[in-house]
Formats: structure tokens, C-alpha cells, sequence
């Protein structure tokens, strides 16, 4: 035990003796590494091939042609040309081509988007309301096809849907068709393979905002009268506004510049935008044409997630 | 309220994972199927474990299976590095300068289609060879770069939203105590998001193990990764092998998942247990 | 607005702690606004005040954690406003608690003695002695969540005490405990302090804590101190309106000075139906707008009318609340006025008011307490 009173016995414990304003100096410099080594980071591998897209995008396009050394020659256009050109762009909102591209990768996203909605809300509903372990595992298997590799489910269902597949057999099994169908190469097709690769994108923020919501309001409400579908629409689903706005923003942006489920599983005719910027950059070498699309797709998302956070603040003001 | 779920609900779960689960199990039961045709069951050699061994004797898939791991491996440690000083920054220190347009960089590349990012980073990495010499041309390391800026921002969110739930007063407590910053952080912080910096690394390892468009954009000649590998098969028409491909992965993962699940199950079994004692402890 | 402390009666020589002009702005908003205070070397001093009024802003100025806009904080003589907490001879125990989770009980209270270099074998021995003095002997190897609050907040206390600090700040060190606990504690808390002699400075927005624990109390309100005193001081002799009000309960009439003599005043209260007499003068001009603070323990009770002739009123009994041992009345007075009147139970068959029952209520001249608007 201790005697009596230790602070007038002196301190047999030192405390460092103050030594001013260096450690202060100190903890300055490290607060300054620890912002600035990712920022820097992140400007110099994000932020600065932006600029470098977007001047990319308004150099000349005929210079940057030839295939064998597109470089160089830009870097003479860097000093020769100094003025800004936007032919690229006008190249770009001018052709019928891209235009349709940019307007059925909108429509393909969209419709992505409300398929994965229409699903993935009952299912992290039906999870959220499984009791105990179940939950975990049930949520555990919506995460794991997320882990396993995106390529290789898209491959599958190349496997299902062939000609000679599972889908065509047991179609020809059932009578339902009297020889196989072209499924592969199809809208049909891509949009299978859309939904199919995003909905854990939807499903996994519902899951989150659902679980979240306070099982006692709708207990209130059935308190009052309310009936079970009523309660459903009137407070579950105005409460998880919030999950709905993440998982739609997680399905539409990516799945706007999608490339892999297009290339692999969409027909030579089905146009997006992601297929597009890359066989001008893979194929045609166009890099000012392909940065200009780059920008405009930019552009395009930017303003639409711009308006849903609009439209998201409304929705909170309004209730 | 221990409701049941409605026939509408359940019907739905059990579609969904029925969607979901399908093409898995149908890539596991073909890889057994001793056809080259890989949509037609042959049911007079099958099961067979041909195309793992095919595959085990595939130097190029053995090749690529080792440069994705690798790359895998150093992007996440890379990311997961940024991302602690990021997150850190973000919840800890919460006024500087420029910190609005830290804010957006640090979550842009989640939401950036990767087409566009893709694209910019090989646009900057042609520039940078240009005006500086370095990346003397595309490979490995513009790869991993490019894998650390993606992966950097999805580990950003798990650390991030970590680190907001430690009571700061932790690290005041620590430092009233006579610690310094840095030690602070190293005895208190770091010990207490380690799960979090477990899951980040696991999600970059698998971003930057799957990806295959931003891959694609910044990769060279003589790096070909195991995406890369697989969609150029792909395309050229499906090959029995990358069943057992899938298998493989599919079989390793989910290792991993129950793993994860069971620690997760036994630390909230302890939990609860602690719990116990701490209110029998009065 | 600046106070000047009233010396502490503990009889320490000079002020151990000297809080000179301290000022914290956060933006615009100015969470302390030039507070000026000595605290001398061994006292418990209260900062007691509503949430937001600034007093754990200036406990964070003193361990460290803020940095003052102006002003500069001195310790035994020594300026440490620059000074980081990791250099102050100054340990803080957290209204959390703040306990390491993921280390155990020993390793809690080591820490401290861990970062200046102390050998394991050392920082062992002196760990165990804290323990026991917190009696806690046998829980060293226990893990924060493995213990209730009550040995939380204790291993709280050895952790902050095992450097042996000059002062040791308590940021609402009882508010996560329950009532029966919380006054046990309080004075194990003040024995403790007794014995080690280290300064304490307490931030409560529980006036009963401050009661109960302080030798002197501050009061803040909105980050300036309105009174410093013992906390008889505060509680018997408030400077302001709100410093009666929120100490205690307490009746409060506004009224305005009608007599002022050396040795009496009056002030006449509007709804009261009296003038309030009171046995000593105010020197305020004649006609000034005051506040009168008369205490619910201070007030009589009656059926017949008592024989004194100042301070009585009639009332009828509008609502009664038996709290065992007091109960408090509300009597509405003729001019509309609420009364609080709060009477001992002395005896289990004492005579029951009955609701709308009419009554005498009167006080001694002693009692009012005049206080500026």
C-alpha cells in the first residue's frame, strides 16, 4: 500500500523535462507525411492523367494517327500547336456511331440498375429478416461470388447459354423450342450477364440499410393498423432510401462503361461505350478520339450523379 | 417482431441465390466432364481429372496464375499501406488544406468506370517514360501502380469507416500517458484496426487478382496476367481447362470465406462470454 | 469576464495551477472566453456547468489536447502552454475511461510507467501497488470488457495515478456509474485524494458530484466562469440568477427594490402578494430590478398563520410529492405565484397536507438570497 500523500515526496517517476517547440515541430511533420504521401499519390497516378486525358482529347487527331509512334508525334503537336481544337469532339457528338453507343450503354445501365433493384431488395430484405446464424452465412454466400473471380462467372454462363448447353437442352427437353436458339451474341444475352455481375453491388448496401432499421417502428405501426404490405411501403422502404441511392450508384456508374460482359457475351452489332473506347484505343490507335469519349462518358456520369445527389437531398428535406 | 418471412420473400431468396450460385456449380460439375466439348456431358469417361492435370502442365496458365499473385500481393500491401495514412488523415485530422479535393480523389476511382481509368493512367505512364525515361516501358510495375491507385480507395472505405468507430480518447489517453504520436499509433491504433487492415488487404488481392481492364490498358508485352490469360482464351472460345480453373479458385476462396466466418463466429462467441463475466464481476 | 478566485482556505502557498486568461476559439464560436484561475496544491476544484459550457474545453487545455487561443496555462510556476501532453506532468482520467482494449488490466496501468523508460520489473511492483489501493489485487490479467463499470472506473484512476502527476484531471469520473455505486465512490475518491495529496481538477455537470466531492466549485456558463467558492458559498450565497437556479432548486421571484436601509431591505414581487423582507441591505439604487432566490428547504408550512409578521403568505396546495424522506409541495399563492416548498419527514405520522388544502407559508429574514437580473 502506499503512505501518505506521494506528490510532496517528489517524483520518483521523472517526466521528460519540456523541451518547447520541437516536438510540436515534430508532430507537425508527421501530420504533413501522413496526409501527404496518398494524396500525392493520388495526384500524380489520378488526378494528373486527367489533365493528360484531357489534352489528349483536344490534340490533333490526324497527327496522332500513325500507328507505329503515336508519341513522338504528339510531342512535336505539343509544340506546334498550342491552341485548343475540339474537333474530336465535335467528331464524336457528330457520329450517328458514337452517339448510339453512349445512348444504349445509358439504356443498358438503366435497365441493369432496375433488374438488380427488382431482385436484390427482396433478397437483403429476406436475409436481413433471417434469424440468427443464418443471416451471417446467407449474407456470407452473397459476398462470396464477389470474391470469386468476375471473369471467370462471366465464362460460365458462356457455357450455359452455347448451343449445345444446359439452357439449350433443357429448352429442346421441355419442347419448348425444336432446335437450339441463338442465345450467346444476344441483348438478352448482356443484360443476363449485367444483372448477374452486379447484383451483389445492389444487394450487399440494402443489406446494410435494412438491417440498420429499427424493427420497433414497424412493430408501431401494425400497433396502429397498419397491415404488414402497407408498413412495408409507408416506412421500410422510405427508411432504406438511403441503401437504394448506394446500390443504384454502385450498379449504373460501373456498369455504364462496362466492357468484359459486352465484349464477351454481347453480339458484334450491341454497342456500349466501354467496347468503343477501347477498340479506338486497341484497335483504331485513335487516342484523341478515344480521350474525347473518355471525357464525354465523364462528363455524361458526373452530371448524373451530380442529380441523384440532388435528388437524394430533396428526399431527405421532403421527409 | 419475429415475423416469418412472407412466400414472396422467400421465393425470392431462393431465386436469387439459385441465379447466383448456378453458373458456379455448373463450371464445378464440367470441369469433371471428359469432353473437349465443354457444353455436352459425356457421361462414358466422366468424372474426370484430365483438365486439372492438363492444366497443372500449362506453363503459360502456371505463369500468369504467379505474376497475378504477385502483383496481387504487392498492390494490396501497397494499397493497404496508403489507404491507413488516407483514412487516418480523413477521420483523424479534420481540417486542412485541399481536404474537399482529398475527399474526392480517395473515393472517385470506386465509381470511375475502369475503361477511363485505364486509359488515363497508360496516357500518364507514356508521358511520364516521355518526359522523365521512367516507366521504361508497361509491365509489372505500371500494373501494380495502376492496381494500387484502384485498390487504394476500396481499402480506404473499410479502414476509414474502422477507425471512426476507435474512441479517439484511446489515443489521447496514450499520449497523456507519455506516449508520442507515432508511438501512439503504432501501440494503440494499429493493434485496434487490424481487422480492418486484414480486410482491406483480402479485398485489394482480390480487385487487383481479378482485374482485367485496367489491367489490360497498362500492362506490356511480356506480363500477361491470369485475366489476361483467361479472356484471350475466352474469346477464342471456351476451353474445358478453365473449368477446372474456376474450380480451383471457387474451392480457395471459399476456404478463405469459412475461415473468415468461423474466427468471426469464435470472437463473437468470446465476446459474449466476456460479457458475461464482466456483469457476474460486480 | 474575469473572476478573482477567492484564496482557497487549504492554506497552500500560491497557486499551484494559474489558468491566466485563457481564451479557445473554434472558428467563431468561443468555447472559453478569458478565464483567469488559481487552484492551490492539493484541492479538489469542481468546473461544474451544462453541457457546452466550455469546462471540458479548459480540461483539455490542461492536459494538453487543445492548444489555447490566448492566454497561457502555468503549473508549480512552470508555462507549459506549449507544452505537448506527452511532456505534461499532468495525467487525465477519461469520462470513458478510455482503457486499452486490447490490453489487459496490468498492461492498462503499466503503460504510463512503460513510456518513460521504467524497467518491467519496476513498473510490475508499482503496478501491483496501485491495484491494491484500488483494490483490484487478483484482476491483473483481466481484459477491459471482462470487467463492470465500477472496476473500469478504478482501473481508470490507477492508470492515471501510477506516474504520480502533479494534478490529475477527472473528466465526469463518476457520470458512467449507477446512483448507489456513484456514492460510494465519490468518497473513496476523496479519501484517496486526501491521502495522496495530488491536485485534482473535476469537470461535472452533476451538481451533487461537485457537492459532494469539491473543496471549491466554478461555476461556467458559456465558457466563462460565473462564481468560484466553496460549496456552501455557492449553494447559500449565488452572485446571479443563474448560478441559484442551477444549483439546487430554488423559488425565483423578480421583483424591484423598494426599501434599502444598512441593516434590512424590501423588494416588492409582483404576484406574490407580499413584500420579501430581508435582514440585511443590498446598497443598489432604490427601485433596481432584482431577482429573489428563496430555497423549497427554507419555507415553512402551516394551517393556522404563523405569529411572525413579514415573509407569510396563503396558498392552497396544488400538488404534493412524497419522495420519502421529504416531501415537496407546490403551493399556488393568491397572485398566481408557484411555490416550491420541500419539508423533511421527520416523523412517519407527521400531520398530512391534503391537495387544496389552504396553508401559511412563511421564512425567516435570513433566507432570500437578493441577486442581480
Amino acid at each position: 500500500m502506499l503512505g501518505c500523500g506521494f506528490a510532496d515526496r517528489g517524483f520518483p517517476v521523472n517526466h521528460r523535462a519540456f523541451s518547447g517547440r520541437w516536438p510540436r515541430l515534430r508532430a507537425e511533420l508527421g501530420r504533413r507525411s501522413v496526409i501527404g504521401l496518398p494524396f500525392g499519390w493520388l495526384l500524380l497516378f489520378f488526378a494528373v492523367p486527367f489533365l493528360i486525358v484531357l489534352k489528349i482529347s483536344v490534340s490533333n487527331a490526324v497527327l496522332a494517327m500513325p500507328p507505329v509512334a503515336p508519341v513522338l508525334i504528339w510531342g512535336h503537336d505539343r509544340i506546334l500547336q498550342i491552341h485548343v481544337q475540339f474537333s474530336n469532339y465535335a467528331f464524336v457528338l457528330a457520329d450517328r456511331l458514337y452517339v448510339a453507343a453512349f445512348i444504349n450503354s445509358l439504356r443498358v445501365a438503366a435497365v441493369t440498375t432496375l433488374l438488380t433493384l427488382l431482385i436484390g431488395y427482396p433478397m437483403a430484405y429476406g436475409i436481413s429478416r433471417t434469424p440468427g446464424v443464418w443471416r451471417n452465412v446467407l449474407f456470407m454466400f452473397v459476398a462470396l461470388p464477389f470474391f470469386t473471380s468476375f471473369l471467370l462467372r462471366v465464362y460460365a454462363w458462356i457455357g450455359l447459354l452455347g448451343r449445345s448447353g444446359p439452357v439449350n437442352g433443357l429448352l429442346l427437353h421441355l419442347g419448348l423450342i425444336h432446335e437450339p436458339i441463338q442465345l450467346l451474341q444476344t441483348d438478352f444475352a448482356v443484360y443476363l450477364g449485367m444483372v448477374y455481375s452486379y447484383l451483389p453491388f445492389m444487394v450487399l448496401p440494402l443489406y446494410a440499410s435494412i438491417e440498420k432499421l429499427d424493427l420497433t417502428l414497424l412493430e408501431a405501426a401494425a400497433d396502429l393498423g397498419c397491415r404488414p404490405t402497407r408498413a412495408f411501403f409507408a416506412i421500410t422502404l422510405p427508411l432504406t432510401r438511403e441503401g437504394i441511392f448506394a446500390g443504384c450508384l454502385l450498379v449504373f456508374i460501373p456498369a455504364v462503361g462496362e466492357y468484359v460482359i459486352p465484349a464477351l457475351m454481347g453480339g458484334p452489332d450491341t454497342l456500349m461505350i466501354g467496347r468503343v473506347v477501347w477498340d479506338e484505343f486497341f484497335a483504331n490507335r485513335d487516342w484523341p478520339v478515344a480521350s474525347a469519349l473518355a471525357i464525354v462518358l465523364l462528363v455524361i456520369l458526373s452530371g448524373f450523379v451530380f442529380l441523384l445527389q440532388k435528388v437524394q437531398a430533396q428526399a431527405e428535406e421532403a421527409g | 417482431m419475429k415475423s416469418r418471412l412472407s412466400p414472396f420473400v422467400l421465393s425470392m431468396l431462393i431465386f436469387g441465390f439459385a441465379f447466383l450460385y448456378l453458373p458456379i456449380f455448373s463450371m464445378i460439375v464440367y470441369s469433371f466432364n471428359a469432353s473437349r466439348m465443354v457444353t455436352v456431358w459425356d457421361s462414358v469417361h466422366s468424372p474426370t481429372l484430365a483438365w486439372y492435370l492438363e492444366l497443372f502442365g500449362n506453363d503459360e496458365i502456371l505463369e500468369a496464375a504467379q505474376l497475378s499473385f504477385r502483383i496481387a500481393a504487392v498492390s494490396a500491401t501497397g494499397a493497404v499501406i496508403l489507404a491507413t495514412l488516407a483514412a487516418f488523415a480523413l477521420v483523424r485530422y479534420r481540417r486542412f488544406r485541399w481536404r474537399g479535393l482529398f475527399g474526392v480523389l480517395t473515393t472517385a476511382p470506386m465509381v470511375l468506370p475502369e475503361v477511363i481509368t485505364g486509359l488515363s493512367l497508360l496516357l500518364l505512364f507514356v508521358a511520364l517514360e516521355q518526359w522523365t525515361g521512367w516507366p521504361p516501358g508497361r509491365g509489372a510495375a505500371t500494373i501494380t501502380i495502376a492496381h494500387v491507385t484502384f485498390c487504394m480507395a476500396y481499402a480506404i472505405v473499410v479502414i476509414q469507416a474502422r477507425l471512426a468507430t476507435v474512441d479517439r480518447s484511446l489515443e489521447e489517453a496514450a499520449m497523456d500517458l507519455g506516449a508520442r504520436p507515432w508511438k501512439v499509433f503504432m501501440v494503440i491504433t494499429l493493434p485496434l484496426i487490424l481487422p480492418a487492415i486484414a480486410s482491406a488487404w483480402m479485398l485489394s488481392f482480390i480487385l487487383s487478382w481479378d482485374d482485367i481492364v485496367i489491367t489490360s490498358f497498362v500492362s506490356g508485352p511480356g506480363s500477361t496476367t491470369l485475366p489476361q490469360l483467361v479472356f484471350s482464351k475466352v474469346r477464342l472460345g471456351v476451353s474445358p481447362d478453365i473449368n477446372a480453373l474456376a474450380t480451383i479458385l471457387v474451392g480457395l476462396v471459399s476456404v478463405c470465406v469459412a475461415v473468415a466466418g468461423a474466427v468471426m463466429m469464435r470472437t463473437e462467441r468470446r465476446r459474449l462470454r466476456d460479457a458475461q463475466i464482466a456483469t457476474g464481476a460486480h | 469576464m474575469t473572476v478573482n478566485p477567492v484564496q482557497s482556505n487549504g492554506g497552500a502557498s500560491g497557486p499551484y495551477v494559474r489558468i491566466d486568461g485563457v481564451t479557445k476559439r473554434f472558428g467563431d464560436f468561443e468555447a472559453v472566453s478569458h478565464v483567469s484561475l488559481d487552484i492551490a496544491q492539493g484541492e479538489i476544484f469542481c468546473l461544474l456547468g451544462g453541457s457546452g459550457c466550455g469546462k471540458t474545453t479548459l480540461l483539455r487545455i490542461l492536459a494538453g489536447f487543445e492548444t489555447p487561443s490566448a492566454g497561457s496555462i502555468f503549473i508549480d510556476g512552470v508555462d507549459v502552454t506549449a507544452v505537448p501532453p506527452y511532456e505534461r506532468p499532468v495525467n487525465m482520467m477519461f469520462q470513458s475511461y478510455a482503457l486499452f482494449p486490447h490490453m489487459t488490466v496490468a498492461q492498462n496501468v503499466a503503460f504510463g510507467l512503460r513510456q518513460d523508460g521504467v524497467s518491467k520489473a519496476a513498473a510490475a511492483e508499482r503496478v501491483n501497488e496501485m491495484l491494491a489501493m484500488v483494490q483490484l489485487e487478483g484482476y491483473e490479467g483481466r481484459k477491459p470488457h471482462q470487467l463492470s463499470g465500477g472496476q473500469r472506473q478504478r482501473v481508470a484512476l490507477a492508470r492515471a495515478l501510477v506516474k504520480r502527476p502533479k494534478l490529475l484531471l477527472l473528466d465526469e469520473p463518476l457520470g458512467a456509474l449507477d446512483k448507489k455505486l456513484r456514492e460510494r465512490t465519490q468518497f473513496e475518491l476523496v479519501k484517496l485524494q486526501e491521502r495522496l495529496g495530488v491536485t485534482f481538477v473535476i469537470v461535472t455537470h452533476d451538481q451533487e458530484e461537485a457537492m459532494t466531492l469539491a473543496s471549491r466549485i466554478g461555476v461556467m456558463r458559456s465558457g466563462e466562469i460565473l462564481q468560484v467558492g466553496s460549496p456552501t458559498d455557492i449553494y447559500e450565497f449565488p452572485n446571479s440568477r443563474y448560478v441559484a437556479d442551477f444549483i439546487g432548486s430554488v423559488n425565483l421571484f423578480d421583483g424591484q427594490l423598494v426599501v434599502d436601509e444598512p441593516d434590512h431591505c424590501r423588494i416588492a414581487c409582483a404576484g406574490l402578494g407580499v413584500d420579501i423582507f430581508v435582514d440585511h441591505g443590498v446598497s443598489a439604487a432604490p427601485g433596481a430590478k432584482v431577482s429573489v432566490a428563496l430555497r423549497p428547504e427554507k419555507i415553512r408550512l402551516a394551517r393556522e398563520r404563523p405569529e411572525q409578521r413579514e415573509n407569510v403568505v396563503m396558498g392552497s396546495v396544488s400538488g404534493i410529492a412524497y419522495l420519502g424522506d421529504s416531501t415537496r409541495f407546490l403551493v399556488l399563492l393568491e397572485g398566481g405565484t408557484q411555490l416550491q416548498v420541500t419539508r423533511p419527514n421527520f416523523d412517519r405520522h407527521d400531520e398530512h397536507l391534503e391537495d387544496n388544502e389552504v396553508v401559511w407559508a412563511c421564512w425567516d429574514a435570513g433566507s432570500p438570497i437578493v441577486v442581480s437580473r
